[in-house]
């Protein structure tokens, strides 16, 4: 199988995949969630009055009805309107998007410098007291619940030292207009410390200990001892030559990370008051604005296909034995 | 106990549906109630009464649910049994005709808002008599008197009404005037409060956002806190509740179908463009036109309105309508004629689009959703001398936690929603905040779904009505801050409350005395049966 073949077949896999994803969504919210007009009578509307929003909304048709213009609209890009905002979703969407991508991508980047460098102290270190100590601590960031660091983080840093920002993006009143001029100030980087700090910590972990035990396996290649025979110190063998080798499970696994990004650390976001997108979901579920509900789950979902096509992608590049594996030859 | 009731037991007894002990049990019943997440005290309380219910021999179930899902079966289905549910007390309940609707025979049907299915041809007949009552006095008489019919057939039980407690930074800010059931985010906020220091931003955290800013589609009461700040209206209502005319001059009454209203000279919009007579006609006709089904309440009793002169204007009614004054002049905003006209649907408009131009006495600077909105001063209002505050800021939070340490940080001065029970005590014992109680006149009630057997019977919901703990719940569910419910017109609203309406006293040997005068009895199980045929 050629190259090009192994990309199609990839690519009709996927749209198969989003296809099965976008009807899973449309009758989980509607047959899981209770009827978004159901908010209005306790605003004092009566049922004629609920009727005419219903109908407004297409809420009306049948069910089968309403999932064709679903997918035709879908098509059509046209993600529809918020019943909660009654407006398009997809400006709303994207707002939301682009805050939570400032928020996530500098955390996980962070977390995905520091910890395979961490991973090769570690397993360089093997067998000390550095390495168990390493290794617990992973363990324990990881299994720390984000919205208790983050709690924990509010009441040293803002409530009891008053040093950090514990809450939005900025500052108010601000005057920014656009996007660009609200991420490029200080003042945002200042609001991003601790949301940014509780979610790498949390990520950190990970790529510390999958590096750390790929390097062990590393370590005992024959290449390995070479370069030790050759009198080459230490320090260069485990960056230069073992860390490069060790380094292929962690890209798959940042790129994985990064595709589950999108929907946001949510509790980070409640916790920090965030203005992202993972709040708006939890916000369209509890309301029952499908439209919004299903634009960010489509999203989320697209993009973790989409990143985890990239790394097969990647994949197939750096190592061409996954090209063929699998098909029997 | 119907006789129905008795005759149809007998009928399906004597063809021999059923033992004769097993088909005259009382079912067990389901009490549908909130999630301990969304209110701990309404849930908590579903449990109580089980546990006092248990002693009269009843079974009952408490299935916490969802919130939109409560409301969803509870309204819209009405598929329930027993619910505990809530109204909350906006300023436009004040008036009695929306509680009161509540019981009405008319509002019985799926999605309506009497789910219980009460009728009474008496309290209909009454309902419709108030509410075409001009004299305040007289009109008062029936709304007493249907509060005392339903109250005696308890076709709900009022289980409590509940303060609203709020907080605000002390050392900068004073004068806040509570208002029932709005606490201290009401309409008079731009008007009381005082700087204490150089500060004169008032900023309010808040974890409610509007859903927009559209007048003719937001739908959520956190949408009209917000506008009715930058939208004037002929009337408002006083924090003592009375109907102060405010963009008008004077409203008054030229005979029962016609209400004269003289604008107030001299008024501008934000824009510089003066507001006129047109201009209200058309804020009236424009809802109309537009069908917008939030306002409709309102607007329903109005014929038409005709312009007189330059600043008189007459509302035409279809028929005589007592809370026309009160709500519908007090409620729907002055919008300009000339940024609406042209707009063929209001609620296509994009939110960019929307025009956010009134003439109240702040005017619209920005809204970011679940961040940021801010509303500035409005230099030449005519009562501008008596806002003492530049600006206010709203910073819109996650959740209640992140209000709370906004407060505590000092990033906001004030809340515009109610703490929550946990963070009461803790915001008392700062020194710069100050907590603020303010009794409520929306009820929480447990309603009984009258269309099942049992439930449809007065003495069996009297009795029910003896076995809920009321003073528990208010004095330890809601510790102190609240008060036992009777009526639902709640006792803070005090013109129309009834305090002689019959009180179901805590008592459990009088519940079972009253189940034991109406000819229930306990089986050998301890479970309660129906009455035996005569």
């Amino acid at each position: 199988m050629g190259k090009g073949e192994f990309i199609l077949k990839r690519i009709v896999q996927l749209l198969l995949t989003y296809w099965v994803i976008l009807t899973v969504l449309f009758f989980l919210f509607r047959l899981g969630l209770p009827d978004p007009t159901a908010a209005l009578v306790v605003e004092g509307l009566s049922a004629e009055e609920q009727a005419m929003v219903q109908a407004r909304f297409g809420l009306d048709q049948p069910l089968w009805v309403q999932y064709f213009i679903y997918l035709r609209n879908f098509l059509q890009g046209d993600f529809g309107v918020s019943f909660h905002y009654k407006a398009a979703v997809f400006p709303i969407l994207m707002e939301k998007f682009l805050n939570t991508i400032v928020l996530m991508l500098p955390a996980i980047l962070i977390s995905y410098t520091i910890g395979p460098v961490l991973g090769v102290i570690l397993s360089w270190k093997r067998g000390t007291r550095i390495e168990f100590s390493g290794i617990v601590s992973g363990l324990f960031l990881r299994s720390a619940p984000v919205f208790w660091t983050g709690m924990i983080f509010i009441m040293v840093f803002g409530i009891w030292w008053g040093v950090l920002p514990t809450s939005g993006m900025r500052t108010v009143p601000y005057d920014a207009d656009n996007f660009l001029t609200k991420i490029f100030t200080l003042d945002y980087l200042w609001h991003l410390i601790l949301p940014a700090l509780t979610i790498a910590l949390y990520y950190l972990g990970l790529p510390m200990l999958i590096m750390r035990n790929t390097m062990l396996e590393v370590m005992g290649e024959d290449y390995i001892e070479l370069c030790q025979a050759k009198g080459l110190s230490p320090r260069t063998i485990m960056f230069k030559h073992a860390a490069r080798n060790a380094l292929l499970p962690v890209v798959t696994q940042a790129a994985i990370t990064v595709g589950m990004a999108v929907g946001g650390q949510v509790v980070v976001e409640v916790v920090y008051s965030w203005p992202g997108l993972g709040r708006e979901m939890i916000q369209a579920v509890r309301t029952s604005d499908y439209p919004m509900a299903q634009a960010s789950f489509m999203l989320m979902a697209g993009m973790v296909l989409l990143m985890n096509f990239l790394a097969d992608m990647v994949y197939g590049y750096l190592d061409p034995r996954v090209v063929t594996k699998g098909e029997g030859r | 106990m119907s006789t129905k009731l008795v005759v149809l037991i007998c009928l399906l007894m004597f063809f021999g549906l059923g033992s004769a002990v097993s088909a005259t049990q009382v079912p067990e019943f389901t009490i549908i109630t909130t999630t301990e997440g969304y209110d701990p005290i309404r849930y908590e309380a579903a449990f109580l009464i089980q546990e006092d219910w248990a002693k009269l021999g009843i079974k009952v179930n408490v299935q916490p649910t969802e919130f939109s899902t409560l409301i969803e079966t509870f309204y819209n289905q009405q598929d329930f049994e027993l619910a505990i549910v809530g109204w909350s007390g906006r300023v436009d309940r004040l008036d009695p005709q929306h509680f009161l609707g509540t019981f009405h025979s008319g509002q019985a049907d799926l999605r309506g808002n009497n789910p219980g299915g009460y009728s009474n041809p008496e309290y209909d007949r009454l309902f419709d008599l108030q509410g075409k009552e001009f004299d305040a006095n007289k009109r008062r008489e029936y709304v007493m008197e249907m509060q005392a019919i339903a109250m005696e057939e308890q076709p709900l039980s009022v289980l409590f009404y509940r303060d609203e407690v709020v907080a605000y930074n002390k050392d900068v800010f004073d004068g806040f005037v509570p208002m029932a059931g709005e606490a201290i985010y009401n309409e008079w906020l731009p008007f009381t409060v005082e700087p204490l220091g150089d500060e004169r931003v008032l900023t309010i955290g808040t974890t409610q956002e509007p859903d927009n800013i559209n007048p003719l589609d937001s739908t959520t009461v956190w949408g009209w806190k917000f506008m009715r700040l930058y939208y004037d209206k002929l009337v408002r209502l006083s924090p003592e509740i009375e109907p102060l005319p405010w963009a008008a001059e004077s409203v008054s009454a030229v005979d029962d179908v016609t209400i004269e209203v003289v604008l107030r000279e001299g008024m501008t919009f934000h824009d510089g463009m003066p507001v006129t007579v047109e201009d209200v006609k058309f804020s009236y006709d424009y809802v109309v036109e537009q069908d917008f089904a939030y306002f409709r309440p309102f607007y329903q009793p109005l014929d038409r309105v005709d312009i007189i002169d330059d600043t008189t204007l007459h509302f035409v009614l279809k028929e005589p309508t007592a809370f026309f004054i009160t709500v519908t002049l007090s409620q729907i905003p002055i919008i300009p004629k000339h940024l609406w006209e042209n707009i063929k649907q209001a609620n296509q408009l994009g939110p960019q689009d929307v025009p956010t131009v009134g003439s109240g006495p702040m005017k619209f600077d920005r809204f970011d959703r679940g961040e940021y909105k801010r509303l500035l001063k409005y230099e030449d209002y005519f009562k501008a001398d008596e806002i003492a505050i530049d600006a206010i800021d709203y910073i819109i939070y996650a959740d209640s936690e992140g209000v709370y340490t906004g407060l505590i940080t000092k990033e906001i001065d004030m809340t515009a929603w109610r703490l929550e029970p946990a963070q009461i005590t803790l915001a008392e014992n700062e020194d710069h905040l100050q907590v603020v109680s303010v009794p409520d006149f929306g009820y929480y009630h447990m309603t009984y779904n009258l269309r099942l057997p049992a439930l449809d019977d007065v003495a069996f919901r009297r009795a029910l009505a003896h076995a809920i703990p009321h003073e528990t719940l208010a004095n330890v569910l809601l510790d102190g801050r609240g008060e036992r419910g009777t009526s639902i017109i709640a006792p803070v609203n005090a013109f129309w409350h009834n305090p002689d309406v019959p009180i179901f006293e805590y008592d459990l040997s009088k519940a079972k005395q009253v189940l034991e005068e109406a000819g229930y009895w306990l089986d050998g199980e301890g479970r309660l049966n129906f009455p035996k045929c005569q």
